[in-house]
């Protein structure tokens, strides 16, 4: 990846997290768009899997110091998340929009799951009607507003040959 | 080459490995090891992001602050808006309880919903049927007087035709009984209406009294009653109040124009008639429902007043209370200092003598204090 795709790449999530702390707030639903996975999907399929679990160990790790309870879980979520997506994308997907918001769908909720049964605020059919509707559900608009973005974003992103 | 790639996909499995672990220890540290991480990370890192959302928290919170405000204020307009409607129902529904009370049996309270909004549509549906007991050709009455006449009925409702349907005719007569007449809706366009829309937007809710004997006549704001003749609508229901004569060509006969007792727009609940209540009379029913309404307000106010007198009895009782408390007080007082002049006098000749009544013209009162108490001391004993 040469600088001015890096320089791109950068830019594009920090406006992604810009929205993550500006939109989720003032929408507040209960299920909402996590952008911190959009920015990260986006990062992990432009770097090495190394660095793409390390971005996602940051991110994670920042996320997690607003919430003392489950500290280290969205690190390790994120982690895992970021390496899986930078070694998918040079085995699965390339460019295709609708393959980015099925893996979209699928990290937000591994990363819902792993948050939900780490925290352990949750249990029995309460965490089960979590996991099956409401982290589904966030999934699901995640991987629509992400959809979104990559289809808006297209013309100004490249990715890295598989 | 091989080698190479072979070392970043080590490098990569290390970072990876490296990360977990992290992640792993952060998640099993102490809380006292766990704080100063987490600390300095808000502190530096996630600061302006926690700005941001403090910022865009703020936002929402304004957004939906003015919501409410707005929210109230239309509440408040809509509270201050059904006022009047309020009290215009309120006024019908006593005018009706004073109309059923005047009744007494045989009759169907219901409702009446004007619901397809043509204007020149004058029927209403009742929300009362046959199960009711409703039956075709029942009269329906309001507490102003007569609003139409049931024409189809259903096991739960059924339609009526108002006064201004052009099949509705009635019987009527002034007053005094001087003037006789034939009732019907105020189809023709009078002279003084030039264009159509005024015609149908106002006039057409009008009556005609036509068949007027031309040697009686009405005085505008005379009341029309219904007559008893012609069979469906009993004797002394008002129908409508004259507004003038409305010049025709027949030259036997007058022809009055009225304007209706009820306000069609005012038709909301009414009262269907049963055949036997309105074969058994109703004279006097409609000229004493307004003494029944204020009958019912004096009876209100009487009570509020009752209260009043109430309330100021006791107070007045409260103040003889305590003014005989004082009073006894100050007798007591009197009586000791009184004691003490004369044990002084007596100790000290040459002192001012203070006269005193005599034993025996102790005040009532006193006396018949001490023999209460006389009494309710030898109750005491056994």
């Amino acid at each position: 990846m040469n600088w001015g795709a890096t320089v791109r790449t950068v830019l594009l999530c920090s406006v992604l997290v810009f929205l993550h702390y500006t939109l989720r707030p003032l929408l507040a639903w209960r299920a909402s768009a996590d952008f911190l996975i959009i920015a990260l999907l986006l990062a992990a399929v432009r770097v090495r899997p190394g660095v793409a679990a390390m971005i996602g160990f940051i991110v994670g790790l920042a996320s997690d110091s607003l919430a003392l309870g489950a500290f280290g879980a969205g690190a390790l979520a994120m982690t895992l998340i970021g390496f899986s997506w930078s070694k998918l994308k040079a085995v699965f997907f390339a460019d295709h929009v609708l393959l980015n918001g099925f893996f979209l769908f699928l990290g937000k909720w591994v990363y819902e799951v792993v948050m939900n049964v780490v925290e352990r605020r949750m249990q029995g059919a309460e965490l089960l009607m979590q996991i099956l509707v409401w982290s589904s559900l966030s999934a699901f608009v995640t991987a629509v507003a992400g959809v979104l973005a990559l289809m808006a974003l297209r013309p100004v992103l490249e990715t890295r040959a598989a | 080459m091989a080698r190479a790639a072979r070392f970043t996909n080590r490098f990569d499995l290390v970072l990876f490995g490296a990360c977990i672990l992290l992640s792993l220890v952060s998640m099993v540290l102490p809380p006292n090891l766990r704080e100063p991480v987490a600390g300095s990370l808000r502190r530096s890192l996630v600061a302006p992001l926690v700005r941001l959302q403090e910022g865009a928290e703020r936002w929402r919170g304004a957004y939906i602050s003015a919501e409410r405000e707005e929210l109230r204020r239309d509440t408040l307009a809509l509270a201050a808006a059904r006022v009047p409607t309020l009290e215009s129902e309120n006024d019908r529904l006593r005018g009706l309880l004073g109309l059923g009370s005047k009744l007494q049996w045989g009759f169907i309270p219901a409702q009446a919903l004007q619901g397809r909004g043509r204007i020149d549509d004058f029927t209403i549906t009742l929300s009362a049927g046959s199960r009711a007991g409703i039956r075709e050709r029942s009269l329906v009455v309001a507490p102003e007087g007569v609003v139409g006449v049931v024409q189809t009925v259903d096991p739960t409702m059924s339609l009526a035709i108002l006064f201004a349907h052009p099949d509705f005719r009635v019987s009527a007569m002034s007053a005094d009984g001087s003037a006789f007449g034939i009732v019907q809706p105020h189809l023709a366009k009078s002279a003084t209406t030039a264009p159509q829309s005024t015609y149908l937007a106002s006039e057409r809710w009008l009556l005609e009294l036509r068949g007027v004997p031309f040697r009686s006549t009405l005085k505008p704001g005379a009341v029309v009653y219904s007559s008893g003749l012609g069979g469906i609508y009993p004797r002394g229901i008002p129908v409508g109040v004259v507004l003038g004569e409305v010049k025709t060509a027949e030259a036997w006969a007058r022809t009055y124009l009225l304007r209706p007792a009820v306000n069609p727009a005012e038709i909301s609940s009414v009262m269907v008639l049963t055949p036997q209540r309105a074969t058994s009379g109703l004279t006097n029913v409609w000229a004493e429902i307004g003494v029944v309404d204020s009958a019912t307000k004096r009876i209100v106010t009487a009570g509020d007043s009752l209260a009043r007198q109430a309330a100021s009895a006791e107070a007045a009782a409260r103040r003889a209370a305590i003014d005989s408390a004082v009073r006894v007080f100050r007798d007591s007082t009197r009586r000791d200092t009184a004691a003490v002049a004369d044990s002084i006098a007596r100790a000290v000749p040459g002192a001012p003598v203070v006269r005193r009544p005599p034993a025996g013209a102790a005040r009532p009162a006193d006396s018949a204090a001490a023999r209460a108490r006389r009494d309710s001391a030898s109750g005491v004993r056994p």
